[in-house]
C-alpha cells in the first residue's frame, strides 16, 4: 500500500517539481561546446589536489570528446552517500577503500569487471594487497588512484640526543616502549616537554592496532568480527599501558596541546615534540613543507615479534568509482582508464608523494620520487602482512564503535577500563548487524548476480 | 522567616537607610559590570585573535593587544574559503525564506483569523499540534520525498517549503489579525473592496510590526540553520556560510586560528548590525514569541 | 450540504479555504505524508538506496538493547539537567539585576543579549578555541587562579560541562524575556508586600517568582524540547567525542540515517523522539496546572 501511496505522491507533485527543477537547472545548461562534461568529486586539497588536477588537465587536452569537471570537497563520504541516495551522484568519485563496501553492499556502485575485461585491464597489473582493497564479494568496484601504507616515522636528531642509534629503529613493540621512555623529557615540574611515542598521536589507525600483534578485525569470509581475540586484547592492553606507565594527567594535557594539528608547523612530530609516530606515506610531503629542517627516517612499524620478511601495515587505497545512477558511465570509465596508464599513474603518485599501485614501476619513478623512503612503503605494500580494511557491510559502524571503545580505554582512569569487556561489547553490538547484512545479501544474491554478472 | 514577616520592621534612621540603599546600588553595579565583562570576553578574545599573528594569538599568558594589527587576516580569511560566495548563498536562501514565510503565513493566518467555515477549528487545532513536531523527526521521510522529486543537490528543499506556511508563525500572526476590527473590513467590503484588496491594503499595513517580527526571526533562523543545509547541500558551490565555516574549521589544523576567528567575526557581524538596526523589533519579538503561553 | 449554506457561509468557506490553502498543501506534503512514511519506515529495513523491506517491530526491539541509544538519551538528559537550571538561575539573576535602577541599563542588556544572536556554528567554533587546553581563555583564567588546566573538550568527564558552559553564554534570549515579564509585574503588589514588612528576598519568593512563573515554565519546557534537538553545537565542537560522552540524541539519529544509511532505524528513533516531546509537553502542562500561578500575563 505504501509504495502505491509513494507513487501517487510522486506523480502528484512531479509536475510542480519539474517546473521548479527546470527553473533552477536551466542556468546550468551548457550550450557552448559539444563535449560531454562529466563530474568528478575528490576529497583532496592542496598539493594532492594539484597533482590530480594535472592529470585531469592532461586528459582534457588529450581528446576532444569529454571534459572532466574536477571538484574537491570536504566530508566527501557523507556527501557521496547523500548524493547517490538522492539519485544525483557525480560520474566519477574518489573513494577510500573502506567506503566501497558500504556502497557495494547496497548496490550503489557500477561493477567494473565487464569494462575491465572488455578493455584488457587485468587484476595482475596491480599489487594484490591493493586490488584486494578495491574488491568486495568477488567484484571489482573501483580502480586505484593512489595507495598508501603506514610506517614508523622517527626523528633522528632526537634519537641521537637520547643516546639511541638513529640507524637502528625499534623492531619490536617492547623496543618501541623502551625507546619511547628514553625519548621522553620533562621540565622541572614533571610536565612533559617531549615524548617518545603516544599511541593516540595522531591515532588515525586506532581500530587497527591488533594488526601489529598478528590480529585481524574480521574473518576472511567477512562473517565474524575479531575485535576481541587474544591478539586484539594484547594490542589494546599495550595501548592502555601508556596511560598506566606515564603520568596520565600530564600525558593527556601534553597530547591535547597538539590535538587536531596536522598540516601545520605545530604538528607534534614536525614541531619535534614527539619523536616517533605511526604515519602514512604522505608524511614526507608535509615534513617538507612544515618541518623542512628535520632529520627524520622511516622504518616498518614494530610488531610484537620481529618479522623482517613480512612486516605488518595497514594498506589504504584511494580509488576511482562510478556511482550507480551516474549519467555518463562510458565517459567516466574512459577517464578512469586514462588514470590507470602507467605514465599517468606515476605522474599522479609522484605528485602526491605516494608509491605506484601498479606492478610495473619505472626506475625513473623512484629516481624522481621526492620521498627518500618510498621503497620502504612499497615493500610494506608487498608484504604478506599488509592488511586492508576488512570488507564487511557494516564497516563504518564497526569502525566508529571501535573508535569509541579506544577512546573509552584511553580516557578511563579511575578505574581503568577492562580492555577485554570493552572489546567484547563492541563485538556483541556489531556482530548481529553484520549477520543481518550477510543474511540480506543471501536473499538478494541471485538477483544481484543477474544484474552484475558472475564474479 | 515567617515569624519575622509579622513583626514590625524596626524604624531605621533616614541616613542609614540611604546608606544601605547606596551600598545596594553599588553592589548591583559591581555585579552587573563583572558579569558583563564575562559575557563580553569571548567577543573581545575573538576580535583580538582575528587581528593577530598566529604565534601571538597562541601566546601564554594571553596577549590582549595585537601587535602589529593584522587587518590583512580578514582579506586572507575571505580568500581561504569562497567566503563571499557562501555569504551570497546564505543571503539568497534567507531572502527566499523570508518572502515565502511572511507571505504564506500571513495569508493562512488571515484565513484562520477572519473567515468562519466548517472545519476551521479542526484545521487550526492540527496546526497547533504540528508545532510540536521538530525537524529531526521529519528529516528522514522528507529526504525520501525530496529524493523522489529529484531535489537533492539543489537548494529547493531549503526554501520551497517556506512558501507553504509554518505553524508557529501562523499562530503568531493570527493573534494579531484577530485584533483587526471586523467593522473596518465590513465597511471596506461594502465599499466594493475585494478580499484580496482587503488583505493587501487594510490587513497587512495594520499588522506590519508583527510581520516584521516574523520576517526578522525567519531571517535569523535561516542565517543560523545548519542541519538542513548539511543534509541537502552536497555541492560546495551552493554551501551556506554555516556549512562553509564548519568545513573551514574541520580542515585539521591546516588553517590558522587567526583566520578562523576573522571568518567567524565576519559571520557574526551582519547579525550584530541587524540587531542595532532593529533593536526594538528584536526585544519586542522575543517578548511576543516568548509570552504566548 | 452546499444547498443549506447561505451565500455568506459559502463565500466565507471559499475564501477561508483559499487563504489557508498554502497550509493545506504544505501540511500534506511536508508533514502528513512524511509522518506516515516515517511511521512505515520505522518498521522497515531501509537504506534509501534500495526499496524498504518490512521487518516488523525489529527496529524498536533493537533500540531496547542498543546501549548507544540509551547513552545518547542519558547524555541529553544530563545536558538538560545541568544547563536548564543553571541557565534559568543565571538568566533570572541577570534579569533581576537589570530590573534595578541601573546606570546604562540598555547597554548592559545589549551585552547580555548579543551572544544569543551568534549563529550556533560560529558560537561552537569560537568556544572550541575559548575552551582550548593551551591558549583558551577559560584555561588561562583557571591557571591564573591556581586551579590548573582542564581539557574541556577532550576529557569525557568534562566534555559535557564544556558544552553546558558554552550554552550558558547564549541565554540572552531568556534574560530579555524575564526582564520583560518582570516589568509587567504590577508595582502595587510590591508596595503591598512592603507594607506587610516583606524584605527583598521574601518579595522575590512570594511576589516576583509566582508572578513570572508562567514564563519560567514556558522557558523550561522549550528548553527540554530544545535539548532533545541539540545538534550543531556538539557536532561542530566535539563530534560526539570523546568516547561518545557528548553524543546527543539527534546526532545519533543523524548518524544512523545519513552516515550508516539505516533509515529504518533512524525513523524509529525519530518516532521515539516525537513521543518523548509529546510526553514532555503533556507532563509539564499537567504540572503547570498544579503549581504555576496563572497570572494575568497572557
Amino acid at each position: 500500500m505504501m509504495p502505491r501511496l509513494l507513487a501517487r505522491v510522486r506523480r502528484g507533485v512531479a509536475g510542480f517539481a519539474m517546473l521548479l527543477a527546470a527553473a533552477s537547472a536551466g542556468a546550468e545548461a551548457d550550450a557552448v561546446s559539444q563535449r560531454v562534461e562529466i563530474t568528478y568529486w575528490e576529497k583532496w586539497t592542496n598539493f594532492e589536489k594539484e597533482a590530480m588536477q594535472r592529470v585531469v588537465d592532461r586528459y582534457n587536452s588529450s581528446q576532444d570528446r569529454i571534459t572532466v569537471r574536477f571538484v574537491s570537497m570536504s566530508q566527501i563520504d557523507r556527501k557521496l552517500l547523500l548524493a547517490t541516495a538522492g539519485g544525483n551522484p557525480p560520474d566519477v568519485a574518489g573513494f577510500w577503500s573502506h567506503t566501497v563496501v558500504d556502497y557495494a553492499d547496497r548496490g550503489a556502485l557500477t561493477p567494473l569487471g565487464p569494462l575491465m575485461k572488455r578493455d584488457g585491464i587485468t587484476a595482475d597489473q596491480y599489487l594484490p594487497s591493493i586490488l584486494d582493497g578495491c574488491s568486495y564479494r568477488g567484484y571489482v568496484w573501483g580502480l586505484p588512484s593512489t595507495p598508501a601504507t603506514m610506517a614508523l616515522h622517527y626523528n633522528r636528531r632526537l634519537f641521537r640526543e637520547a643516546g639511541l642509534d638513529p640507524d637502528r629503529p625499534p623492531q619490536t613493540i617492547a623496543e618501541l616502549d623502551e625507546y619511547a621512555r628514553k625519548l621522553t623529557r620533562t621540565d622541572a615540574d614533571g610536565n612533559y616537554i617531549q615524548m617518545g611515542f603516544i599511541p593516540t598521536d595522531p591515532g588515525w589507525w586506532g581500530p587497527f592496532w591488533s594488526f601489529w600483534f598478528g590480529g585481524h578485525l574480521a574473518s576472511a569470509d567477512g562473517k565474524e568480527l575479531l575485535c576481541d581475540t587474544p591478539e586484539s586484547i594484547r594490542a589494546f592492553t599495550w595501548f592502555q599501558s601508556y596511560i598506566k606507565d606515564y603520568d596520565q594527567r600530564k600525558l593527556r594535557l601534553f597530547e591535547a596541546t597538539y590535538r587536531g594539528q596536522f598540516a601545520s608547523p605545530s604538528n607534534s612530530f614536525m614541531a619535534e615534540r614527539v619523536a616517533m609516530q605511526l604515519q602514512g606515506v604522505w608524511m614526507s610531503s608535509f615534513i617538507k613543507e612544515y618541518g623542512p629542517n628535520m632529520d627524520w627516517a622511516v622504518a616498518p612499524f614494530p610488531s610484537e615479534t620481529y618479522n623482517p620478511d613480512a612486516p605488518s601495515t595497514v594498506v589504504e587505497c584511494d580509488m576511482l568509482v562510478i556511482p550507480r545512477g551516474a549519467r555518463h558511465v562510458e565517459e567516466a570509465w574512459d577517464f578512469i582508464k586514462f588514470v590507470q596508464r602507467q605514465d599517468n599513474m606515476e605522474e599522479l603518485c609522484l605528485g602526491q608523494g605516494k608509491f605506484s599501485p601498479l606492478r610495473e614501476v619505472s626506475e625513473e619513478f623512484y629516481a624522481r620520487h621526492p620521498n627518500p623512503y618510498i621503497r620502504t612503503f612499497r615493500r610494506l605494500a608487498e608484504s604478506p602482512n599488509a592488511k586492508a580494511v576488512p570488507r564487511i557491510g557494516v564497516w563504518s559502524e564497526y569502525r566508529d564503535e571501535i573508535a569509541a571503545a579506544v577512546q573509552t580505554i584511553w580516557t578511563s582512569s579511575n578505574p581503568p577500563a577492562d580492555v577485554e569487556s570493552v572489546l567484547r561489547r563492541v563485538r556483541e553490538r556489531i556482530q548481529p548487524k553484520l549477520d543481518r547484512v550477510n543474511k540480506r545479501w543471501e536473499l538478494v544474491r541471485e538477483e544481484r548476480i543477474k544484474e552484475w554478472g558472475t564474479p | 522567616m515567617s515569624l519575622e514577616l509579622s513583626t514590625p520592621k524596626p524604624v531605621a534612621s533616614a541616613s542609614s537607610l540611604a546608606r544601605q540603599r547606596l551600598i545596594g546600588r553599588v553592589a548591583v553595579h559591581v555585579a552587573v559590570i563583572l558579569l558583563a565583562v564575562l559575557f563580553a570576553l569571548p567577543f573581545v578574545w575573538m576580535l583580538k585573535t582575528s587581528l593577530m599573528e598566529p604565534l601571538q594569538a597562541k601566546a601564554m599568558p594571553p596577549v590582549w593587544l595585537p601587535n602589529p594589527f593584522r587587518f590583512d587576516n580578514y582579506r586572507a580569511a575571505t580568500e581561504a574559503i569562497p567566503f563571499w560566495r557562501y555569504t551570497v548563498n546564505s543571503l539568497v536562501l534567507c531572502a527566499l525564506n523570508v518572502v515565502g514565510t511572511t507571505t504564506s503565513c500571513a495569508l493562512v493566518a488571515w484565513g484562520f483569523a477572519h473567515y468562519r467555515f466548517p472545519g476551521r477549528d479542526l484545521f487550526f487545532a492540527i496546526t497547533l499540534a504540528t508545532m510540536m513536531i521538530p525537524f529531526p523527526v521529519l528529516m528522514v521521510p522528507q529526504y525520501a520525498i525530496f529524493r523522489d522529486l529529484h531535489w537533492i543537490g539543489t537548494t529547493l528543499p531549503l526554501w520551497v517549503p517556506s512558501f507553504f506556511a509554518s505553524a508557529y508563525n501562523i499562530f503568531l500572526l493570527r493573534q494579531f489579525f484577530r485584533t483587526v476590527p471586523r467593522d473596518l473590513v465590513d465597511a471596506a467590503r461594502i465599499d466594493g473592496c475585494g478580499e484580496a484588496r482587503i488583505f493587501w491594503q487594510i490587513v497587512l499595513p495594520l499588522t506590519r510590526p508583527a510581520l516584521v517580527v516574523v520576517a526578522l526571526f525567519c531571517f535569523m533562523y535561516n542565517w543560523n540553520d545548519f542541519l538542513a543545509p548539511l543534509i541537502y547541500l552536497t555541492d560546495d558551490r551552493q554551501f551556506t556560510l554555516t556549512l562553509g565555516l564548519q568545513a573551514f574549521q574541520s580542515r585539521l589544523g591546516e588553517i590558522e586560528i587567526t583566520l578562523l576567528m576573522a571568518a567567524t567575526t565576519l559571520m557574526i557581524l551582519p547579525v550584530i548590525v541587524l540587531f542595532f538596526l532593529a533593536q526594538k523589533t528584536f526585544i519586542e519579538g522575543i517578548s511576543l514569541t516568548g509570552l504566548k503561553s | 450540504m452546499g444547498n443549506a449554506m447561505t451565500g455568506e457561509t459559502r463565500r466565507n468557506t471559499f475564501y477561508g479555504l483559499l487563504f489557508i490553502s498554502p497550509w493545506i498543501v504544505g501540511f500534506t506534503v511536508f508533514m502528513a505524508i512524511p509522518l506516515v512514511l516515517s511511521f512505515y519506515f520505522s518498521f522497515c529495513d531501509y537504506s534509501i538506496l534500495n526499496a524498504p523491506v518490512f521487518i516488523g517491530a525489529q527496529n524498536y526491539q533493537d533500540m531496547v538493547s542498543d546501549e548507544v541509544f540509551w547513552k545518547t538519551l542519558r547524555n541529553t538528559a544530563y545536558f538538560a539537567a545541568l544547563s536548564l537550571p543553571l541557565g534559568t538561575v543565571l538568566a533570572l539573576a541577570l534579569a533581576l539585576l537589570l530590573n534595578t535602577k541601573l546606570f546604562a541599563r540598555a547597554f548592559f542588556r545589549t551585552v547580555f543579549f548579543l551572544p544569543s544572536l551568534v549563529p550556533l556554528v560560529a558560537l561552537a567554533i569560537l568556544w572550541r578555541e575559548v575552551l582550548h587546553v593551551e591558549y583558551g581563555i577559560v584555561n588561562s583564567a583557571l591557571r591564573w587562579v591556581g586551579i590548573g588546566t582542564i581539557d574541556w573538550l577532550g576529557d569525557p568527564r568534562h566534555a559535557m560541562h564544556g558544552l553546558v558552559f558554552t550554552s550558558l553564554w547564549g541565554i540572552g534570549n531568556s534574560v530579555v524575556l524575564y526582564l520583560a515579564s518582570l516589568q509587567d509585574v504590577p508595582r502595587g503588589l510590591y508596595e503591598a508586600a512592603e507594607v506587610d514588612g516583606a524584605n527583598a528576598w521574601q518579595r522575590m519568593v512570594h511576589v516576583t517568582l509566582p508572578m513570572i512563573s508562567p514564563v519560567i515554565y514556558f522557558n523550561l519546557l522549550m528548553g527540554c524540547i530544545g535539548a532533545l534537538q541539540v545538534f550543531a553545537l556538539p557536532y561542530v565542537m566535539t563530534k560526539g567525542e570523546p568516547a561518545r560522552s557528548t553524543m546527543f540524541y539527534t546526532m545519533y539519529l543523524f548518524d544512523q540515517a545519513f552516515s550508516y544509511l539505516n533509515m529504518g532505524y533512524a525513523s524509529a528513533l525519530a518516532w521515539i523522539l516525537f513521543l518523548l516531546i509529546a510526553l514532555l509537553s503533556l507532563c509539564t502542562h499537567l504540572l503547570s496546572r498544579r503549581y504555576v500561578h496563572q497570572g494575568d500575563l497572557s
